[in-house]
């Protein structure tokens, strides 16, 4: 299993950033995958009928953007704790960031605290939270 | 927006929902849409593992319990933002329950206004009995027109 070792990370260590193309089909494919297709989540003149810009991104789509950016930066199964909050759109067709931080490190329980966020291509948040990971 | 509720709501179980058993397929195209590359997560065999976030997709049949105060019943509320905590990863042939709470209830005052939050919880077994994972979902009302 590859990843981070607990003494190989340090409190400021940055996760990303990293940019990604999020696609309308990549959105839609995650929509068919959680049985949720609905117009908000696949197609644009669905979405505006709805009052929204066009269609978006799935809140929980962003959440397992974030988790991705997480596991493969720390390794797979070290995930233990992910929040978030969601601040703005995140709508596909663009670029958007994937981000974190190490913010504390706990030497008793070898579980490292992380701030994670998506933003635009502008440097808006649009997603924010926290994580736990625990590292061998 | 005064919030006035009773508070033996909290906590109290509304819906228990079984999920039919998962699929290697179903983890896999999961764990595809979000660009995942990691074998244990793409490549069907005993090593099949779900995305630590596959457990959102998971809801109870019944979202909010009929005993919400009234003033939030007919109104429409947005996803403000989730937390998870995460237990035994879903497998291939898991059968999983989704037991669903109120587990808070509160008002917050911001710049646009006062706003109503309330947390549904989420608590996630496996047909073993094993937690695999408690999902907060923050669930929010803006103040009444």
């Amino acid at each position: 299993m590859h990843g981070r070792r607990f003494d190989e990370v340090h409190e400021g260590d940055e996760l990303g950033p990293v940019a990604h193309y999020l696609s309308k089909d990549q959105v839609r494919a995650y929509a068919r995958a959680v049985d949720h297709y609905y117009p908000r989540f696949t197609d644009d003149e669905g979405a505006r009928r709805e009052g929204l810009p066009g269609m978006i991104t799935p809140g929980n789509m962003s959440m397992g953007l974030l988790a991705t950016l997480v596991t493969g930066w720390a390794g797979p199964g070290r995930l233990r704790r992910l929040g978030t909050t969601f601040r703005g759109l995140v709508l596909p067709d663009r670029t958007i960031r994937l981000c974190g931080a190490v913010t504390q490190k706990d030497d008793a329980t070898r579980a490292v605290e992380l701030d994670v966020w998506i933003e635009s291509d502008e440097g808006e948040r649009l997603v924010i939270g926290t994580a736990t990971v625990a590292l061998p | 927006m005064a919030l006035e509720f009773d508070r033996s709501i909290l906590g109290e179980e509304f819906d228990r929902t079984e999920h039919d058993p998962v699929t290697a397929d179903e983890l896999i195209a999961f764990a595809r849409a979000l660009g995942e590359t990691s074998s244990c997560h793409v490549e069907a065999g005993p090593g099949l593992v779900g995305h630590p976030t596959y457990c959102i997709r998971f809801r109870g049949r019944k979202f909010f319990p009929d005993n919400l105060p009234e003033g939030l019943r007919s109104r429409m509320s947005f996803d403000a933002g989730k937390d998870i905590e995460l237990g035994a990863p879903v497998c291939a042939g898991d059968r999983i329950t989704v037991v669903s709470t109120v587990h808070d209830l509160y008002e917050k005052t911001g710049r646009s206004g006062s706003m109503v939050f309330v947390v549904v919880r989420f608590t996630m077994t496996n047909q073993r009995g094993e937690l695999v994972a408690i999902v907060d979902n923050r669930m929010m009302y803006r103040g009444q027109e």
